[in-house]
């Protein structure tokens, strides 16, 4: 949790022409998130397996270090590189950073395309820029400096491929919440610069993962869907679902009473049932999976955002 | 307009005491010393109930009465709330096979001291993963207008660590860098226990 949720108090000490513009820019990216408005994506290529990424990753036996990632360790990148293949669960976007939205994506990649993951991350460690499917990712000097030197973020720490992923996710992807803070200073993962918002994570999936898809709800306005909990478990028997959630009820962190509507993490769910009114959710966030029990009432305060993915007939098993 | 020096002069200092005395800047190794028995007692108790079962606990509301308990295990953290007087605690902690009663208890020190969080937290020193406890807890002095939702955090090391010259935490001796804690600089109370006044209580 953390100062991922940093990004509110921020925002208000950027002052009331920030909030105006914000608001304008919000607005104008309405047709994006798809407020209540379907949204239907084309699936990619066929995706991969996880053992095929396996039989990638062990070939290789030694990494030399990348003159464009200098302070990436090799063996701790190839390690951390491992490790998301083999377990994708465990991937974990850092205490106190704005990275869960690429968290969440990258939990999808790993499930949907391990082998794409593998060879996008190889290829940007090793040319300092990498092209997948139409997206050229080619992260700014201050990125390569950083990766490798984000400190007291937990696990994050020793993962350097996940630091230089998801700085450079951050670098390329921008919505209207990076609008004041495009270009990268040290610090700015806990800030706006690292902010998702849910037309961003939409986007950020369409172009990276070979999946169907479908978006209903916004940043400031809950999705209109009759019974939440009818819409998310129909969705989730035949696809993976990530939820836009306020965090800031959910995993409070403080007793402020008067807490911003707004959401702020993005979740994936993994079971759902209901019984007398009592939702039972358990979901992945952060390299690990949490369950808990909430009203239908608080689940429909919190949930602002479903993304629902599918797989084609012809993916890989 | 001798009158109304004389209030300016009795009023500008009242202000200044006040906002002096409700600062969090107030709240410092002072309050650990004048606390120490209970803040070590629970940190103790914590420490000896979490390689039985891990979980956190704490209060997520400002009356001390919605106890927030999350129960870790291999592949799964649950979190449950409660009353504090709900008897639903006890069942849970047993089903889970932790220690009721002596969380119970720990709930209720943590409770009368107005503490509003424990748990682990990792951190890593060359590559290498180390624990601490942090303690987050709501002084009444922290309770004024003045001081609103800021919190006092205690973080227990195993191991002493080291300082700068002004007693801040440093990431370890050779470097000479802050170590932060969920963004936040501590200062020394001891070799192994120091503080924070945040934002957050975790």
């Amino acid at each position: 949790m953390n100062s991922k949720f940093d990004i509110h108090t921020s925002f208000f000490k950027a002052g009331s022409i920030s909030i105006l513009l914000w608001g304008v820019l919000f607005l104008s990216s309405l047709s994006v998130s798809g407020l209540n408005d379907k949204q239907y994506f084309l699936a990619g290529h066929v995706t991969s397996t996880q053992q095929q990424a396996i039989d990638y990753i062990e070939k290789i036996k030694e990494l030399k270090p990348s003159a464009h990632w200098p302070n990436i360790k090799p063996d701790l990148f190839l390690k951390n590189l491992k490790t998301n293949i083999y377990k994708p669960a465990s991937i974990y976007p850092g205490s106190g950073t704005n990275f869960c939205g690429y968290g969440a994506l990258t939990y999808l990649f790993l499930q949907d395309d391990p082998l794409g993951y593998a060879s996008l991350l190889m290829q940007l460690y090793g040319e300092g820029k990498s092209t997948f499917r139409n997206v050229i990712f080619d992260p700014s000097p201050a990125i390569k400096l950083q990766a490798g030197e984000l400190k007291y973020k937990g696990l994050l720490d020793i993962n350097p491929a996940e630091q230089m992923w998801y700085l450079s996710l951050a670098d390329h992807y921008k919505g209207y919440l990076n609008f004041f803070n495009r270009k990268f200073d040290p610090g700015d993962e806990n800030r706006f610069w690292a902010s998702v918002n849910y037309g961003k994570f939409n986007r950020m999936t369409r172009e990276l993962l070979h999946y169907d898809s479908e978006a209903i709800g916004a940043d400031l306005m809950r999705p209109k869907v009759g019974s939440l909990y009818d819409y998310i478990s129909e969705r989730m028997k035949t696809g993976t679902v990530v939820l836009f959630i306020n965090n800031r009820v959910v995993h409070k962190k403080d007793h402020i009473r008067i807490k911003l509507g707004v959401p702020t993490h993005f979740i994936v769910a993994e079971k759902i049932s209901i019984q007398d009114d009592v939702i039972t959710f358990m979901y992945w966030d952060y390299g690990r999976k949490t369950q808990l029990q909430v009203s239908t009432n608080f689940f429909k305060r919190i949930v602002f955002g479903i993304s629902w993915f599918t797989k084609k007939e012809n993916d890989a098993k | 307009m001798m009158l109304n020096k004389k209030i300016h002069i009795l009023f500008i200092p009242l202000i200044a005491g006040l906002l002096v005395s409700c600062s969090p800047k107030n709240i410092s190794t002072k309050y650990y010393y004048e606390n120490e028995k209970t803040l070590d007692r629970i940190e103790e108790t914590y420490k000896a109930l979490y390689p039985l079962g891990p979980f956190n606990v704490g209060f997520t509301d400002r009356d001390f009465k919605t106890v927030s308990l999350e129960i870790i295990t291999d592949t799964l953290s649950y979190i449950y709330e409660f009353g504090i007087n709900e008897t639903r605690i006890s069942d849970t902690l047993a089903a889970y096979n932790l220690n009721a009663a002596r969380i119970k208890t720990l709930i209720k020190e943590m409770h009368d001291i107005r503490c509003t969080w424990i748990n682990y937290s990792d951190y890593y020193v060359d590559e290498k993963k180390h624990t601490m406890i942090l303690m987050s807890i709501k002084p009444v002095a922290l309770k004024s207008l003045f001081s609103y939702a800021k919190y006092y955090v205690l973080s227990y090391f195993p191991q002493p660590q080291y300082f700068d010259s002004e007693g801040r935490l440093l990431d370890k001796r050779k470097l000479r860098r802050l170590r932060k804690i969920n963004g936040e600089v501590f200062k020394r109370i001891n070799d192994r226990v120091c503080y924070s006044v945040a934002g957050h209580f975790r």
